[in-house]
C-alpha cells in the first residue's frame, strides 16, 4: 500500500510524487522532500549566499510545493524543471527583497559552486550539450553574465556593477544574448 | 521589433518572460511578472518555455543535504495542530493555511459524492480509483470514479458552469506523453463514459485525468484545443 521506492527516480516518479502530493498525500510529499531537497536546498543556498537564509527558504519552498502542486499538472515543465523553478523564484524573491546584494561573490563560490560533474552534465544530456554550445556562440564576458544571473540571480544592477558597464548597456547585451541563445537553441 | 533583428534593447513578452526567468528583474518588475503569469496563459506558456530553454544550467547547483530541523520545522508549519493551538493569529492570517483547509474541505466532499458510487460490496481495492479534478483559476470541479470491473469512468459534477456553444473533454495524461481523450462530457451532474480500450490499463494504473474547455462535440483535433479547467490523480481510496 505505502509508496516504496528506492533511489534514484525517474521522472515519471518524480511526477507522480508531485502529482499525489497536490492530493494532499503525505506520504508522497515525505518521499518528494527526500529526494529533492539537497538539489533545492543547493539552489537556496547559492542564490542567497546564507545557511541560515537558505533553511529558511527551503522550508517556504516546499509550503509552496505542498500548496501549489497542482500547478505542476498544468505546466510543461519536467518536474524537476518545475521544482527548481520553484525554488529559483522563491530564491531570487527574497534576495530581491533584502536591501544590500549578496555579501561576497567568492564566498559564494566557496560555500557551493560545483561546476556540474560529469555526473550531472551526462544525466542532462544532449539538451545540456546544446545550451552549452549556444553559450559558447556568445562573447565570453556575456555568457558568463548568464550564467552568472542564472545561477546566483544577479539583478541588472549586479550585473552591470561586476562588469563595470552603464546599466543600459547591461540591459542590451542580456536581452541580445538572450535572443541569439533562443535563435540557436531553436536551430 | 523582429527576433532576427535585435538592433535595441525593446522588450518584446518573450524577451520580458527570458528575463524574469533568468532572475536579473528588480523586486517590483517580478512582482508584476508574477501576477501576469497567473493571469495570462498565453505569457505563462512563454515563461514555462525559456525555464525549459535555460533549465540545463541548473546542474550548476550543488545537491546540499539539508539538516533534519528543516523538514520538522515544513512539518510543524504544515501538519502540527499544536502548532495552531500556539500561533493563532500568525496561522489564520496564513494563505497556505486557508488553501490546506480548502482542500481539507474539498477531500471531505470527494469522499462525501464518491461514497454511494463504492457500493456495498467491498471490491478489489484497485480496481476502483478516485480523482478530484480541479485546476487554480477555475472554478470547475469534478469527481471522477474509475471503475475496472466495469471499466467505466463515473463524474460528478460539483461546480463550474459551462457555456451552451461548449463541451468538457476528459482526457487521460502519462506523464509528457501527449493526452488521449476518453471522451466529452455529456452534461448533467452525473455522467459516465467508457474508456477506449486502449487506455483501461493506464487508467488501472492510476493516472492522471484532465477536462478541457471544447467546441461543442469535442476537439477538432483529437488533442485538446481549450485550457484545462480540472485535472487530478487517480488514487486508491
Amino acid at each position: 500500500m505505502a509508496i516504496i521506492v528506492l533511489a534514484p527516480m525517474t521522472p515519471e516518479d518524480i511526477a507522480t510524487l508531485i502529482v499525489r502530493t497536490s492530493l494532499k498525500d503525505r506520504a508522497a510529499f515525505d518521499l518528494l522532500y527526500r529526494q529533492t531537497s539537497a538539489k533545492l536546498f543547493g539552489v537556496c543556498l547559492r542564490v542567497l549566499n546564507d545557511r541560515a537564509e537558505a533553511e529558511e527558504a527551503l522550508q517556504e519552498v516546499f509550503v509552496k510545493v505542498w500548496t501549489k502542486a497542482d500547478r505542476f499538472a498544468v505546466s510543461e515543465l519536467s518536474p524537476m524543471s518545475w521544482l527548481i523553478a520553484v525554488a529559483r523564484n522563491h530564491a531570487i524573491d527574497r534576495i530581491r527583497a533584502r536591501r544590500r546584494p549578496a555579501a561576497d561573490i567568492d564566498a559564494a563560490l566557496d560555500v557551493a559552486d560545483p561546476a556540474p560533474g560529469p555526473e550531472a552534465l551526462a544525466v542532462a544530456g544532449g539538451e545540456a550539450d546544446r545550451i552549452h554550445r549556444c553559450l559558447e556562440e556568445l562573447e565570453q564576458d556575456r555568457a558568463d553574465a548568464v550564467r552568472g544571473a542564472y545561477l546566483k540571480g544577479e539583478s541588472y544592477v549586479e550585473l552591470a556593477e561586476r562588469h563595470a558597464v552603464p546599466l543600459n548597456t547591461m540591459r542590451t547585451w542580456l536581452r541580445r544574448s538572450l535572443i541569439r541563445l533562443r535563435e540557436c537553441l531553436e536551430r | 521589433m523582429t527576433a532576427s533583428d535585435p538592433t535595441g534593447p525593446e522588450r518584446d513578452d518573450d524577451v520580458l518572460a527570458a528575463e524574469y526567468v533568468l532572475g536579473v528583474l528588480s523586486a517590483g518588475e517580478r512582482q508584476a511578472v508574477a501576477q501576469r503569469v497567473e493571469q495570462d496563459p498565453a505569457f505563462a506558456r512563454l515563461v514555462d518555455a525559456w525555464e525549459g530553454r535555460l533549465s540545463p544550467l541548473a546542474a550548476g547547483y550543488a545537491e546540499v543535504e539539508a539538516p533534519p530541523s528543516v523538514k520538522a520545522a515544513i512539518d510543524r508549519r504544515l501538519f502540527t495542530s499544536s502548532a495552531a493551538q500556539q500561533d493563532r493569529t500568525g496561522l489564520w492570517s496564513s494563505l497556505a493555511f486557508w488553501r490546506g483547509l480548502a482542500a481539507a474541505a474539498f477531500a471531505a466532499l470527494v469522499l462525501a459524492v464518491a461514497v454511494p458510487y463504492l457500493g456495498a460490496p467491498p471490491s478489489p481495492p484497485q480496481m476502483e480509483l478516485v480523482a478530484s479534478l480541479t485546476a487554480e483559476g477555475s472554478d470547475v470541479r469534478y469527481v471522477a470514479v474509475y471503475d475496472g470491473v466495469r471499466n467505466e469512468v463515473r463524474l460528478s459534477h460539483l461546480a463550474g458552469q459551462l457555456a451552451s456553444d461548449k463541451d468538457f473533454e476528459l482526457w487521460l495524461i502519462e506523464g509528457k506523453d501527449a493526452p488521449v481523450s476518453i471522451g466529452v462530457v455529456p452534461a448533467g451532474s452525473t455522467a459516465q463514459l467508457t474508456p477506449p480500450v486502449l487506455v483501461r490499463e493506464k487508467l488501472a494504473q492510476g493516472a492522471v485525468l484532465a477536462i478541457s474547455l471544447e467546441p461543442k462535440g469535442g476537439s477538432p483535433t483529437g488533442q485538446p484545443t481549450g485550457p484545462v479547467v480540472a485535472a487530478g490523480d487517480l488514487n486508491d481510496i
